[in-house]
């Protein structure tokens, strides 16, 4: 997107105009950048729980359920992963690593109070599955925020020769974010794409959308990356 | 081929096990490789060739003589990338004066504490040595352990650069650079080392530690080779820190 409509984003109606003026000199062309993989962080059944609700309505119940934020973005998700997929990218998922044994105790993606025996369910972490991975794709479990941590994540995109990344998923300002930063520290592109992209509170998912679009990640509209990718798959089908 | 630097090191089983096992295979080159020379510094070669346990009397890292013979081949690899627009990408330490930082290294060695200067004009041993100077599109990434990855932006400037190979030379053979080349293996870095641009201060480590990356993780090639290999590639193939402002900054400092 043109660096004129930099600020069309879900955190306009939240971020005061002063804001904007402080970051300005982030303002630039966003993009998808070159031989991109999709990352899917977290798309797992405990951030559906309870369905379509506000999440503080089940908050006893499902602590880590995003509700109404995670189903929103079921649709797009669908959608972007089917386009990759056309697109013929390389797709990898990460889930939390429940292994017994795998860790000592104190290890994981935040610092929240674990969640009672009640609160637990066998299939917390499997993959939701309107997404379920398919042949080809790569499931990374981590202990951690980010993807990138303590995990085989950038041998794989170095075997690949991926160079750029297409993120989304849960939670916005945790492990997304991490996974963001992370991305960008390696040195890749990264493109976060907010309509796939949520969190438990509207205003922690939009300022965290907008930290990370600013310094890190270009925040793009889904309807942006699909039609970049529709473009890279056509492309290729002609070539061939 | 003929006979290697490590053939009369190994016992006849060694050769036995080792061809029946399927080890020590020609992997492919890359196709967009980086030159990196790790530690090529004074402490590692001293000021000048000297028999080496003449050289270790000042420098107790020094490779004495065989850094030397290293330097004419590491000088034709680097004008060679420079050339051709390849990534030259140098390692050295780098330490705080009191050498709290030194860390797990001064748990092995009896002589840590000695921090000796240059002779001729006092710099530090970490200064990668004159003959091989960094120019001002190299990249110089400073570490404190034996892998050039280790805590360092390696990976990351690998990432940018689009490389996925790397062409390993300096010392000591043992250390630095095969900690290097495990780690860029690790990261499926396709790995060549020059067997003539490598060094060491003990030679039967140095020649072991060569069969053992050629079994495992990389080629070792001679430079002659490896030099055959890189004048296939095409001109310009890297987006190449431009230099600018580089030979001012070198000079203010």
């Amino acid at each position: 997107m043109t660096p004129d409509r930099f600020e069309e984003h879900a955190w306009a109606d939240v971020v005061p105009e002063d804001l904007v003026q402080i970051y300005a000199p982030y303002q630039r062309e966003t993009f998808v950048g070159p031989r991109p993989a999709l990352i899917l962080i977290d798309l797992y059944n405990l951030a559906y729980r309870g369905g379509p609700v506000l999440p503080i309505t089940m908050q006893d119940q499902y602590p880590s359920s995003c509700g109404i934020y995670a189903h929103n973005a079921i649709e797009p998700t669908k959608r972007l992963i089917a386009a990759a997929r056309s697109a013929g990218i390389p797709i990898f998922y990460c889930t939390s690593d429940q292994r017994p044994f795998a860790a000592p105790q104190g290890v994981g993606a935040t610092r929240r109070r674990k969640p009672s025996a009640a609160q637990r369910l066998p299939d917390d972490f499997e993959i939701w599955a309107d997404f379920a991975p398919q042949e080809g794709d790569v499931v990374i479990s981590k202990q951690r925020a980010s993807i990138f941590q303590g995990t085989p994540l950038i041998s794989h995109l170095n075997l690949l020769g991926v160079q750029s990344l297409i993120v989304c998923g849960e939670s916005t300002s945790g492990c997304v974010r991490a996974s963001c930063v992370d991305g960008y520290s390696n040195g890749l592109h990264v493109s976060l794409v907010e309509e796939c992209t949520f969190d438990r509170h509207e205003l922690v998912h939009k300022m965290n959308l907008f930290d990370l679009h600013h310094k890190y990640a270009d925040v793009m509209h889904v309807d942006e990356v699909i039609a970049h990718l529709d473009n890279t798959g056509a492309q290729k089908v002609a070539a061939e | 081929m003929s006979e290697r630097i490590w053939d009369k090191f190994l016992t006849e089983r060694d050769k036995t096990v080792l061809t029946a096992a399927g080890f020590g295979a020609l992997a492919d080159w890359g196709e967009r490789p980086a030159l990196i020379i790790i530690d090529v510094n004074y402490a590692f070669c001293d000021e000048e060739p000297k028999p080496i346990l003449e050289s270790i009397k000042t420098w107790r890292t020094s490779c004495g003589e065989d850094a030397w013979e290293a330097m004419p081949v590491l000088q034709k690899l680097i004008a060679l990338c420079r050339d051709k627009g390849i990534p030259v990408i140098y390692t050295t330490g780098i330490r705080r004066a009191d050498n709290w930082d030194s860390g797990s290294w001064s748990w092995k060695s009896k002589r840590r504490g000695e921090t000796p200067v240059l002779k001729a004009d006092g710099r530090d041993g970490n200064e990668i040595v004159d003959e091989i100077a960094p120019g001002p599109r190299d990249l110089v990434v400073l570490k404190q352990k034996p892998s050039g990855f280790a805590g360092t932006p390696l990976a990351s400037y690998l990432q940018l650069l689009g490389c996925d190979s790397i062409i390993v030379t300096g010392t000591t053979t043992s250390g630095c650079v095969r900690a290097t080349v495990l780690d860029a293996f690790s990261l499926n870095f396709r790995c060549t080392v020059v067997e003539d641009g490598c060094f060491d201060r003990t030679q039967a480590s140095h020649a072991i530690n060569l069969f053992d990356m050629h079994a495992k993780y990389a080629n070792v090639l001679p430079s002659g080779e490896v030099m055959d290999y890189l004048n296939t590639l095409p001109q310009g193939l890297f987006d190449l820190p431009s230099g600018q402002g580089m030979g001012t900054r070198a000079a203010a400092e």
